[in-house]
């Protein structure tokens, strides 16, 4: 009798943890379907940045983004196209799974690459409210998920999921929440805290399919600290296009 | 003019027509005007004006090729143009061409194979101070602290696997920095001299090409790369002779093979990111002096500041029967201290302000710049420029050259 009770006893924490996982697993789990679904082989899309003070616009870039490969096994290329000015300023991103990404921008009037180091990574990207820390493709592994619970963003039942970088993964923030709407695993919105505080809100909106993938068409970050906020609005979005690795080199960053 | 500026139209609608990806173009219209507190014995003029129009072009006709030329148009109000027009291919003249090709590359890529074969620029110095190791990189030093690059024509092979990357350079033939001209404030003349008139003897350059190689190591925890180059030195030995007879001062520039073994690397700390670059210069045929430079810096970004320190330094390591006084911007700012520190206000202005003051305080260079965007394709840029020193120290013998300069320039 003992041990079938035993038996019966295994089978229900065996059953309870495949149904119902402990909320770590399960929000792994989530953030992992996230970015399972929004895997592509690469990316294009022609971005609009504009930054806002005081809800007046200050100023608008537009730049071209490139990406071959995914989250920690991707490269990027962000070369501006306007205003003039910036015209031809390239940021090469080189994201890794097992720790921060290696970022080099090109300047065309010093006609030089520039490393950008660890420590820079928390700085404004180009006056814009995006660090270059959030221009990296984040991968599952690099935090620890936590589930916080369930929210409506917009009008869509979200996952809230507390992310905290893993030791290898140095990072300006403490933690960041991912809202990820339970309806298509799309991301909707991103709180990145330094220490208790929220620095940086990330909100995702116009969210479509485009070749199979749900893409966010308009972010908008806002830097709380600075009550400043940039808007990048995405267009002529195409995934999958055939895309070259040695097109995301050092030696390709230089070609304008 | 008119056929660059109908180019540059012509690009512009074509861009606009969806061929953005395999035609972009940029350019500007540059103003800028000098103004000069003093006069020196041998330049009485105080205000200059100057500008510069410049168009690039960049054609990818397809994923294995890329063509880019660009272009300058230049005037200026105090003779720094030569006044003879014609397309310069070459930009190797004592005055600046009022129209110049700037550059003219075609890149054919296969693989992690690339080759730059045209005028195009050559930059591997890692340095934000003093370049040490960058000798495929002539500039124009008519007005000395503000050097501008000059392209070089050549053939540039390279390959990156990985972290890993090499290349070489084959240039055949030099193409010398643009230096200060004779009669103006940027050449340094005693005051006995004054009284002399000056004869230009023009230049001696040696018809060898240029060889180079660079090795580069680009990983997580440090970059670094070394090179190595034999030619010519962009920069000459300048021997000025004072001729009692025709009561003149005769001027030769001449310019020396050499050798050049160099090593940089960068090393990002959780503090700041730590830029090392030195190189030894050899002479083999010991026409000039030989000579380590090095140049240590500590760069630091914090919220809206960069900041960068550092210091430069040579050793001599053997000195040259005299061949001329070395014309050397680059070793011009060793044996000192350089910091910077620029802010960026908002997305539209910025500040900066930099200098650099020698360990003997014979010397000292200040510069304090503010830059504003107005509208999206104006910017307006003030700096004032503060230079003192003893007559025998690089900096310092500029010292009546302290300036402000007034920049209007219009992107486009």
């Amino acid at each position: 009798m003992n041990s079938v009770r035993l038996l019966l006893l295994t089978s229900l924490i065996a059953s309870t943890a495949v149904v119902r996982p402990t909320a770590a697993e399960s929000a792994r789990d989530i953030v992992a379907e996230a970015q399972r679904r929004s895997t592509t082989e690469s990316e294009r899309y022609e971005g609009l940045l504009q930054t806002l003070t005081g809800g007046k616009k200050t100023s608008e870039k537009r730049w071209i983004f490139e990406r071959v490969g995914a989250h920690g096994q991707s490269k990027s290329i962000i070369r501006f196209t306007a205003p003039p000015e910036v015209k031809g300023v390239a940021l090469l991103i080189v994201n890794h799974p097992e720790r921060p990404s290696d970022q080099w921008m090109w300047t065309p009037a010093l006609e030089r690459d520039r490393r950008i180091a660890l420590q820079d990574r928390s700085t404004r990207f180009f006056g814009t409210d995006f660090s270059f820390e959030d221009l990296e493709q984040r991968d599952v592994d690099q935090y620890d998920h936590m589930l916080l619970g369930e929210e409506m963003i917009d009008g869509a039942l979200t996952w809230r999921i507390q992310s905290t970088p893993k030791p290898s993964r140095s990072s300006q923030y403490t933690k960041t929440i991912v809202w990820i709407r339970q309806d298509n695993y799309a991301t909707a919105r991103i709180d990145s805290y330094e220490i208790a505080s929220v620095a940086r809100r990330l909100q995702l909106s116009d969210i479509r399919q485009v070749q199979g993938v749900w893409t966010a068409h308009e972010t908008v970050m806002t830097d709380l600290r600075r009550g400043s906020t940039t808007r990048l609005s995405l267009d002529k979005v195409q995934y999958n296009l055939p895309m070259k690795e040695d097109s995301f080199t050092l030696q390709a960053l230089r070609r304008q | 003019m008119k056929r660059i500026f109908a180019l540059a139209l012509a690009a512009q609608v074509w861009a606009a027509h969806g061929h953005a990806q395999v035609l972009s173009e940029r350019g500007f219209v540059d103003g800028r005007a000098f103004l000069f507190p003093q006069t020196t014995p041998t330049d009485t003029t105080r205000a200059v004006g100057d500008l510069l129009i410049r168009e690039e072009l960049f054609l990818k006709p397809t994923n294995w090729l890329q063509l880019a030329g660009g272009a300058d148009l230049r005037a200026n109000s105090h003779d720094q143009v030569d006044e003879r027009w014609r397309l310069d291919w070459k930009d190797r003249r004592v005055l600046r061409p009022p129209l110049s090709l700037r550059r003219l590359t075609a890149t054919v890529t296969l693989g992690p194979f690339a080759v730059d074969i045209g005028k195009q620029f050559i930059r591997w110095g890692r340095a934000d101070v003093t370049y040490p190791t960058d000798r495929f990189a002539p500039r124009d030093y008519i007005t000395v602290i503000d050097p501008e690059l000059l392209g070089v024509t050549g053939i540039r092979p390279s390959i990156q696997i990985g972290s890993e990357s090499f290349e070489a350079v084959w240039l055949p033939e030099l193409t010398p920095s643009r230096l200060p001209l004779l009669e103006q404030r940027w050449t340094f003349l005693p005051s006995e001299a004054a009284a002399l008139d000056i004869i230009d003897r023009g230049s001696r350059i040696g018809s060898t090409p240029q060889y180079g190689a660079r090795w580069r190591h680009t990983g997580g925890r440090l970059e670094s790369a070394l090179s190595y180059f034999d030619g010519t030195n962009h920069l000459p030995n300048v021997n000025a002779v004072v001729d009692p007879v025709k009561s003149a001062l005769e001027i030769l520039r001449v310019y020396p093979r050499i050798r050049m073994y160099g090593a940089d690397a960068a090393i990002p700390t959780s503090e700041v990111t730590l830029k090392l670059e030195a190189a030894y210069v050899t002479s083999p045929p010991r026409a000039t002096e030989e000579y380590l430079l090095y140049v240590v810096e500590a760069e630091r970004q914090v919220g809206e500041w960069l900041l960068d320190a550092g210091y430069a330094g040579d050793v001599v390591t053997r000195r040259a029967p005299f061949t001329g006084e070395p014309f050397a911007p680059d070793r011009g700012l060793a044996r000192a201290l350089i910091a910077r520190a620029a802010y960026t206000i908002d997305p539209r202005r910025t500040m900066a302000i930099e200098g650099a003051i020698r360990q003997t305080g014979n010397g000292v260079y200040l510069r304090a710049e503010y830059s504003s965007a107005i509208g999206r394709y104006w910017r307006v840029t003030v700096s004032g420029v503060e230079l003192n020193g003893e007559d025998d120290d690089f900096l310092g013998q500029y010292r009546r050259n302290s300036h402000a300069v007034v920049a209007l320039r219009f992107s486009f």
